[in-house]
């Protein structure tokens, strides 16, 4: 066990080297960044003392290895277009996107979970097939299209909730959340709504296409012929089955929702991290970029392994690796 | 009366307005873009200093249609070549009870140069080499040689106090001091209350204030980047006026009974630039070959592409009417600004007779970049370019993209025929032809955005000459020339000036548009 944690933070730390250098060559590739930010009337020696104070006059190398050495000593640097630390800037941000993506996700998993199994478990009965209808449609319209249909519909001309923010907060441990009041839940909403309906639709769709497999295997007949009532089956052996897919999507699903609700983030103003990098592309910031980009890639390598372990303890066949 | 408390209880009931009582000292605004910092300092940003216009004061205040106006300052006058005396407001607060003096004003000019980010809030003091106290209201400001535009330069120099800012004046602790609101003191018409980047921006008002007691107790700034984001909370209720409504929405919100849609000339004019370099990447022959030369080179090319242009059409189709045609790089009234300019005429025949004048009587092929999201309507204007383009023989290819990818690509040089906006902030012609029509020169600190390589040496002697004008009509008088003699040329083309449009609720307030496009709370009325 231990050679496999040592295994996989060499290669998370392989990852986000990689990851870095990428960045940082792609962001360099775009241009100079004072020639987006610098006010017109700026005169070309201003011009040449402001590239040089951001250490833009260096070569790409030496700017790259300057940014790592820093990093070792913890520090990202300082965001060009705030003169904040970069990850005072992503932190002041994280709670709301978190808050956002933990509801979405969970609500997304439980009920699809739940409403796959029953589809799967009654595929003919006509709440399967309503449920299988909804699916599709999570599927296939474009959730940009579904948040501006929620606001116009739920905002704009019911005035049931409102359009966009993030609504009252509450200070827990210094972190402000808005889960916590009701203004906050209302704010909530839609936006959580609308980040859930794809992966919901995925949930059903996977659950479904397990319980209608499972099903039919051996396990479940000798289950059945043994005398265990149709809950337990359900419950215990069922749901054990086909839960190594599930579990597999909902860590990518987390991880990426959690980098890239930005399309989400953008519709209903929601002050997250995604619309934080968005505008930093926009701006050419490029320690918000670099920065962000290789928490990301930290997460993800941290939910894998998470998934990793938890697939252990699902399965014992995995815990042994291919020995078994 | 009835329905305004329906609007309220409707307000009320959405959420937004929890925990604050009387609705009508409140002042909800969404805009597109907020503030870097809490420190005026930091950045030129037009929605920085916009937003700093609510907590600081300039010693020079430029009004609505940007027309210069003292400001904490009474008066100004130069005294010699290179001096200028600024005469001070006497017996103003800041929000913290002190007093604001010439110490004041000294302190914020000499801390830019620590504090500044990328977007330099340097060019606003470049001018000066020395800030000298004479007493507590009055200064006298050395400048290195004859400087008759720092007026103009001052109108975004904001002044914060030398007491509270003192400990916060490093490019590390600024920030620090000034968004957690210790050094945020100014003498302005609101108090900070809180922010974060890219949030909303509190505010409450400053009682004391100068200009009188405004109308809001407090004044929350949204700042929602998203455009049709901004226009559902406003039409949700949940903000009172919101900014930049785009040309398509504008046609729906103009005959929504709920929404009043305020209209505002802008500073901004859509300007078609063409290399002047020998030789230029973008142009080619129809089969793919090179050409000879760089046709923007010749007089009759440049014509032909404005007589091409069909600006009524640009601005009625492509815009929905939110524009006007443009024959000057200014709006017309700014200082320096032509009457004698007359309105591009459109003539197609014309431009093929030119085109075939000039040896291209079967044109050639050329990629036109323009920015898509910098402005309302930018990458519109920019096909409707290259379909009246191509109508007189010449192949457009339409490149409108990221602002992110053509401003860096614009500086290395990478296109031949581009097109972007210039606002000009200032209100006056230095600020445009002085950085885009006089030759690239760093000697003379002049031409650092021109990108095309025009040089017109009598452009050049007028606007270098005026520089140094301390008497406003013989400047008045060399920039107008200079437009012309720009205008003339054809290398930098206006095609349309921009208008904006505000939303607010119907009927509840009063405000009238800023050239700038600056949305101020305190002089927004409520409507009694």
């Amino acid at each position: 066990m231990l050679g496999f944690v040592i295994q996989r933070a060499l290669q998370a730390f392989m990852v986000m080297a990689v990851m870095s250098v990428l960045v940082f060559c792609g962001v360099y590739a775009i241009g100079n960044p004072v020639d987006i930010v610098i006010p017109p009337d700026a005169t070309q020696q201003l011009r040449e003392e402001t590239i040089a104070k951001l250490g833009l006059d260096q070569p790409l190398y030496i700017q790259y290895f300057t940014f790592v050495g820093n990093l070792l000593h913890g520090d990202f640097g300082r965001s060009f277009v705030y003169n904040v630390p970069v990850l005072e800037l992503i932190g002041g941000r994280l709670p709301a996107t978190l808050e956002l993506v933990l509801i979405s996700v969970f609500t997304a998993t439980f009920l699809g979970v739940v409403l796959g199994i029953y589809a799967g478990y009654k595929p003919d009965s006509r709440i399967s097939k309503t449920i299988m209808i909804v699916s599709i449609l999570g599927f296939s319209v474009p959730s940009f299209w579904v948040g501006l249909i929620l606001i116009l519909t739920f905002a704009v001309n019911f005035n049931l909730l409102p359009a966009g923010g993030r609504g009252e907060t509450v200070d827990v441990f210094g972190i402000p959340w808005s889960f916590l009041t009701i203004d906050g839940l209302r704010h909530i909403a839609l936006p959580a709504i609308n980040l859930a309906l794809f992966k919901l639709s995925m949930m059903i769709r996977l659950a479904r296409a397990g319980t209608r497999e499972i099903m039919l295997t051996d396990t479940i007949k000798f289950a059945r012929a043994a005398g265990i009532s149709e809950e337990v089956i359900l419950r215990r052996h069922l749901l054990k089955l086909i839960s190594i897919p599930i579990v597999t999507v909902f860590g990518l699903e987390l991880g990426s929702t959690l980098a890239f609700a930005v399309v989400t983030e953008s519709i209903f103003s929601w002050p997250g991290v995604g619309k934080l990098i968005i505008d930093s592309i926009g701006l050419l910031d490029r320690p918000v970029m670099v920065a962000y980009l290789i928490l990301v890639a930290l997460l993800f390598v941290t939910i894998n392994f998470t998934v990793d372990l938890v697939f252990a303890l699902i399965d014992p066949r995995l815990r042994h690796g291919g020995k078994a | 009366m009835k329905t305004n408390r329906l609007i309220v209880g409707l307000a009320l009931g959405a959420g937004l307005l929890s925990g604050v009582s009387a609705y009508a000292q409140t002042l909800t605004v969404a805009v597109r873009g907020g503030p870097d910092s809490m420190d005026p300092h930091y950045s030129a940003l037009g929605p920085h200093a916009e937003a700093a216009k609510h907590i600081y004061d300039t010693l020079v205040w430029s009004g609505e249609n940007l027309q210069i106006e003292p400001g904490l300052a009474t008066s100004w006058e130069p005294v010699d070549e290179d001096t200028w005396e600024f005469k001070l407001r006497e017996g103003i607060k800041f929000h913290d009870g002190s007093d604001f003096d010439a110490e004041d004003v000294k302190f914020s000019i000499e801390r830019i140069p620590a504090v500044t980010g990328p977007t330099t809030t340097e060019i606003y003091v470049r001018r000066i080499k020395e800030v000298e106290i004479i007493d507590a209201y009055t200064l006298h400001l050395h400048t290195d040689g004859p400087a008759a535009t720092l007026p103009y330069d001052f109108v975004r120099l904001f002044i914060v106090s030398s007491d509270a800012a003192a400990d916060y004046s490093t490019s590390e602790t600024a920030a620090a001091g000034f968004n957690s609101g210790a050094a945020a003191i100014g003498t302005g018409p609101f108090k900070f209350v809180s922010w974060e980047p890219k949030g909303d921006l509190v505010l409450e008002r400053f009682d004391d204030y100068w200009r009188g007691v405004g109308p809001w107790e407090t004044v929350v700034r949204k700042e929602m980047p998203d455009d049709s984001a901004r226009l559902a909370t406003l039409l949700a209720g949940q903000v009172d006026i919101i900014n930049y409504i785009s040309s398509v929405d504008y046609l729906t919100v103009k005959d929504n009974p709920a929404v009043d849609a305020v209209l505002g000339d802008s500073v901004y004019i859509m300007n078609m630039q063409l290399d002047q370099r020998e030789v230029t990447p973008m142009v080619r022959a129809k089969d793919g070959s090179d050409l000879a030369e760089n046709p923007f080179r010749k007089q009759e090319v440049r014509d032909a592409l404005n007589y091409a242009i069909d600006r009524e059409t640009m601005v009625e189709i492509v815009l929905e009417g939110l524009g006007k045609p443009a024959n000057q790089l200014m709006p017309a009234g700014f200082f320096g600004s032509s009457d004698d300019i007359p309105m591009p005429v459109y003539d197609p025949a014309k431009a093929k007779e030119l085109l075939a004048a000039a040896g291209y009587a079967d044109g050639f092929e050329m990629d036109l970049y323009c920015t898509s999201d910098r402005l309302p309507g930018d990458g519109a204007i920019c096909q409707g370019l290259g379909q009246m383009f191509a109508q007189v023989g010449i192949t457009t290819n339409v490149n409108a993209i990221s602002k992110t990818v053509y401003f860096p690509a614009q500086a290395k040089g990478e296109y031949s025929i581009y097109m972007n906006g210039w606002g000009t902030l200032t209100g006056e012609a230095s600020y445009t032809l002085g950085s885009l029509a006089h030759s690239d020169n760093p000697e003379v600190k002049l031409g650092a955005f021109n990108r095309t390589g025009y040089s017109n040496p009598e452009v050049d002697r007028l606007l270098q000459a005026g520089a140094t004008m301390l008497d406003a009509d013989a400047r008045r008088t060399a920039y107008e020339e200079a437009m012309k003699l720009v205008v003339a040329d054809k290398v930098l083309n206006p095609i349309v000036q921009l208008q904006t449009v505000w939303g607010a609720r119907a009927g509840k307030f009063e405000f009238t548009p800023r050239a700038d496009e600056d949305t101020l709370a305190f002089f927004i009325k409520p409507k009694e």
